[in-house]
């Protein structure tokens, strides 16, 4: 009893310290939670249409956070093709989701070439980019990630190193979790549908 | 070769210069059947390619296994709907995300490799057609010994694995 009471106590100071991963938050979630950990979202990006975007267009929306690249043949489609179908069950509540795809890559991927690139995922799928690299850096860090180019072939093309990691924000743009390449559709589904609703 | 004349008429007929080189022509021939047996040796499932949309590099993904009893090496392979393919292995470190270049590949005897999302795949660079989804691309497998296999791979959609 004595032993039970201690380690409610202890519980309960560990949340009320913030601790993450105790019981301020009845959910139990299938990806990584980062609560608290991360940073919120912020940016100052360009969209696919040639718009200027803060992290305050996307207030509301569950915003899913990748860092890619368009000329990339395996990662990155497998990594949208996972969220895609994850948002393919959650029916009108998809509407609620918005992926972010920031190209790091932005001296191939235009606007124009971005739009089709998400479009062919789904409506909720948006590309951001930015020409000025430092800004894309200092994006990257800001998750402690970052990117690299690899030497062009005789064709001038060339493989880009990135993040594997999403980093999803719940509406008030609070990180909140971190979805992994070992991380199957399922789980993805899961855990956005208890954000959705507001957990 | 025509091996319907009777060989009483066929050897009689020649020199013997000429029924040495018929004689080893003759013998080469079964030979260079078991060679071509082995060269589809291997049984290849699941071949399928990502489209993506313009003329973005993509990937090729299939199942191969070694049904035979020797040794073969994967070391490449080619399309007349590519002007590049090449072998992949995505790698994957401390949360980065990185492609290496596959040089060549070897199977055992009955050993299979997959070729799959977010771990080896075909890089399909630089269309010269076209590509819907539904198509059907013949891929040519390469194996050491200047030996190939024709595949055929099904063009499946973006959101798919």
């Amino acid at each position: 009893m004595v032993r039970k009471i201690a380690t409610l106590l202890a519980i309960t100071v560990a949340c009320a310290l913030g601790v993450t991963g105790c019981s301020k938050d009845p959910m139990k979630w299938d990806l990584v939670n980062i609560t608290g950990i991360m940073e919120p979202l912020a940016f100052s990006l360009t969209d696919d249409h040639g718009q200027a975007v803060t992290q305050d267009d996307y207030r509301g929306k569950v915003a899913l956070l990748y860092f890619g690249y368009t000329h990339c043949p395996d990662v990155c489609p497998t990594t949208l093709a996972r969220l895609s179908q994850a948002l393919s069950t959650m029916g009108s509540d998809a509407d609620k989701v918005r992926v972010l795809f920031v190209t790091v890559d932005p001296k191939r991927d235009t606007a124009d070439l971005l739009k089709t690139y998400t479009d062919s995922f789904g409506p909720q799928f948006v590309g951001l980019r930015t020409d000025d690299l430092d800004r894309l850096k200092a994006f990257n860090k800001r998750y402690r990630v970052t990117f690299g180019y690899g030497k062009p072939d005789a064709d001038g093309n060339y493989e880009v190193s990135h993040s594997s990691a999403v980093f999803i924000f719940d509406q008030q743009g609070k990180a909140r979790l971190i979805a992994e390449a070992t991380d199957d559709v399922p789980a993805i589904a899961h855990d956005l549908k208890q954000l959705v609703s507001g957990n | 070769m025509n091996l319907s004349i009777p060989r009483r008429v066929r050897f009689g007929m020649l020199n013997n210069v000429s029924r040495r080189i018929l004689l080893l022509a003759v013998l080469a021939v079964p030979f260079a059947h078991v060679a071509r047996a082995a060269d589809v040796e291997v049984k290849v499932d699941n071949a399928r390619i990502r489209l993506l949309p313009g003329n973005l590099p993509l990937a090729g993904y299939f199942d191969i296994t070694n049904t035979g009893k020797s040794v073969v090496v994967l070391e490449g392979a080619s399309s007349s709907a590519f002007h590049h393919v090449m072998m992949h292995r995505s790698v994957r470190s401390n949360g980065q995300s990185e492609m290496h270049h596959v040089d060549s590949l070897e199977l055992a005897p009955g050993q299979s490799l997959h070729f799959e999302p977010e771990g080896l795949h075909l890089m399909l660079m630089h269309r010269t057609r076209k590509l819907a989804v539904g198509d059907q691309v013949p891929i040519t497998l390469m194996f050491e010994g200047d030996r190939t296999q024709e595949v055929v791979f099904t063009v499946r959609g973006a959101g798919t694995q």
